[in-house]
């Protein structure tokens, strides 16, 4: 039993993560419609930029924070304002256009090969000053950098909904989702939101880029990982949702780590694309979906 | 000249090149070379009856290139059955399933139907890595199935030079270049091109979109499928991760969205280009440095579509309509090319 509760606080604190990476690709889906095939290779960006940070200057991976999503914003602004933009104007009609889909994965493909040949393919780590720090729950054990990684994840979720909410952009942001025609209208421009929305996707990548740095390894392709998962994830939490995000993070974390109690791990990646598909034939909509955008 | 007869005799001079190109090219190098290239033009054009007619975007058509490649491959091993007819099988069987995956699929959004294509294929993929034995069925797991080498014959689908394999599969390419043209100019063609744009519309004036979208479905499976077993049996040797995984894919669709989705010539267009590219710019970029062979792959796979969202075979259909008009003088011919 000890075991797995020790898996459900392991598997919630790792599925924060996944939902973090998630958060940003929500976030670019409910607003442009278009699945963000780059998703992972921005948060691999994000990665590099805070182990390079962290690696070269020596500052605390949290003090990163400060700065790397604020860089991250301005790199996914102008990423999709040069390369995607010219694409959707060119596709206007269409309403979730194919060629905006391979483009992200043309983004993907460059990025995470520059990064390889920059950086080359080994996996690197680097030790900050909470790497290996733990503390004792009773039995249990909770890492330091995961737990705080779990905090920052549900303060990032939330402090986005409350932006959703709250500001005259995410509203914009909000107004572009729903209907980008009446949205228009409304004197909202909508590339210059989809700029915003891809901008903010991408400094999400970096914060997780951030909290993942002082206890997970970075190497070029390392967004594949979380790239098919949080696509799982914002299926599962519904496409656009932002709480759901989260949640599909979570739950898609509880599967991975407390199955692998039970059997084999790799059976468990077999579970989780079962369970997706389930979830797909029987509530598209997942846990918050918007019924419109299925 | 007539516009008929230049289309004709021009259609006919590129099958003619087709069939006589390795009469020039007796490298096994280059002869396996052009094989893969109408091998990703073929698989394309598979995947162009769904992804390029029906309005969707599938990104797991590896999964039924694997189950082509399996069944017959098992049933070759363990059964001694004819690759050829592991073949049809394995076909019918891609079929099944693509319809089984379609009918829940369908009736979602693109980006649902996208990513349900996804989760499939690699769900599917991760099961065979993880099976050993599925009940008398030998799998062999992430290592792969190994075919023995037989006594070459048709029957074996084992043969002494590569040219059996070219034959094979430049005809199987024009076969289903063929259904493909038949379909666009049938009923069916119309009932999905306007159920992959406009599907409330189409199903308003009485289209039964989903049935339709359901046949695309089950013709590509079963002829992506087929690829399966032609792969199997060239190179003799496959594994899940190298044949269902995702790049291959990705591969087909980029294939089709560069050469023009939806088009006849479009998936030939496309691996036309994008096949010697990749091959060349690996031989030559690779050993350089690691990675700058796809960041060029990548450039150009977004270069295109920024210039040419539609594809390469529209500005080419265009520019040959006018070469056309020159040589005919026949003002209001319709491009037969596209």
């Amino acid at each position: 039993m000890t075991a797995v509760i020790q898996a459900t606080l392991n598997g919630i604190m790792m599925g924060s993560m996944y939902g973090l990476t998630a958060l940003g690709l929500t976030l670019i889906f409910g607003v442009m419609k278009v699945i963000n095939f780059a998703h992972g290779s921005l948060l691999m960006v994000g990665m590099f930029s805070a182990y390079w940070l962290i690696k070269l200057t020596g500052i605390h991976p949290y003090l990163a924070l400060l700065i790397v999503p604020p860089v991250l914003y301005v790199f996914g602004y102008y990423l999709q304002d040069v390369v995607i933009k010219p694409v959707f104007k060119a596709e206007r009609q269409t309403r979730e256009p194919a060629t905006v889909i391979i483009v992200t994965t043309g983004v993907w493909y460059v990025l995470d090969n520059l990064s390889l040949m920059l950086f080359g393919a080994e996996y690197r780590t680097v030790r900050t000053a909470i790497s290996n720090k733990s503390m004792a729950l009773g039995p249990y054990i909770l890492s330091i950098p995961k737990f705080s990684g779990f905090v920052i994840a549900v303060l990032a979720t939330i402090g986005l909904a409350l932006f959703m909410r709250k500001t005259k952009i995410g509203m914009a942001l909000r107004a572009t989702a729903l209907d980008r025609e009446a949205a228009n209208l409304m004197g909202i421009d909508q590339y210059k939101v989809y700029n915003i929305a891809f901008g903010l996707g991408t400094a999400i990548a970096g914060i997780a880029g951030c909290v993942l740095i002082p206890f997970y390894y970075v190497y070029p392709s390392v967004g594949v990982v979380f790239d098919i998962r949080a696509f799982i994830i914002v299926v599962l939490g519904g496409l656009g949702s932002i709480p759901g995000a989260l949640l599909g993070g979570l739950v898609i974390g509880l599967i991975e780590s407390v199955f692998s109690q039970f059997m084999a791990s790799t059976w468990t990646e077999a579970i989780i694309y079962a369970i997706f598909l389930i979830i797909l034939f029987v509530k598209p909509s997942g846990f918050f979906g918007n019924k419109q955008d299925w | 000249m007539s516009r008929k007869q230049l289309d004709t005799s021009l259609l006919g001079l590129a099958a003619l090149i087709a069939f006589g190109l390795p009469l020039v090219v007796t490298s096994p190098t280059y002869l396996q070379i052009l094989i893969l290239l109408f091998f990703y033009a073929y698989l394309t054009t598979s995947w162009n009856l769904v992804g390029g007619f029906a309005g969707v975007l599938p990104l797991g058509h590896s999964v039924f290139v694997g189950i082509g490649a399996y069944t017959s491959t098992i049933l070759t091993l363990q059964y001694g059955v004819s690759p050829w007819i592991g073949m049809l099988v394995g076909g019918l069987l891609a079929a099944l399933v693509g319809v089984i995956i379609g009918l829940p699929t369908f009736r979602l959004r693109g980006a649902y139907f996208c990513l349900c294509t996804i989760a499939f294929a690699e769900g599917i993929r991760v099961m065979v890595e993880n099976i050993d034995s599925l009940g008398p069925l030998k799998i062999n797991g992430p290592r792969g199935l190994l075919i023995p080498l037989k006594e070459p014959s048709f029957w074996h689908y084992q043969f002494m030079s590569k040219l059996p394999y070219y034959y094979i599969i430049l005809t199987l390419l024009i076969l289903v270049l063929a259904l493909t043209w038949f379909i666009s100019r049938s009923k069916i063609g119309y009932y999905l091109a306007a159920g992959g744009e406009e599907p409330e519309a189409a199903t308003a004036l009485g289209v039964n979109v989903a049935n339709c979208k359901l046949l695309a479905m089950a013709l590509s499976c079963f002829f992506t499928a087929l690829a399966g077993t032609f792969y199997a049996q060239l190179m003799l040797y496959f594994y899940p991760k190298g044949l269902m995984g995702l790049d291959l894919s990705f591969e087909i669709a980029f294939i089709a969205l560069i050469g023009g989705r939806g088009t006849i010539a479009g998936p030939v267009i496309g691996a036309l280009v994008l096949r010697p590219l990749n091959e060349f710019t690996r031989i030559y970029l690779s050993d350089m440095l690691p990675g700058l062979h796809l960041v060029i792959f990548g450039l150009i796979l977004i270069l295109v579509m920024l210039y040419k969202p539609q594809g390469l075979t529209a500005p080419l259909a265009a520019a040959y309509d006018k070469l056309a008009r020159k040589i005919t003088r026949a003002p209001n011919a319709k491009g037969a090319a596209a």
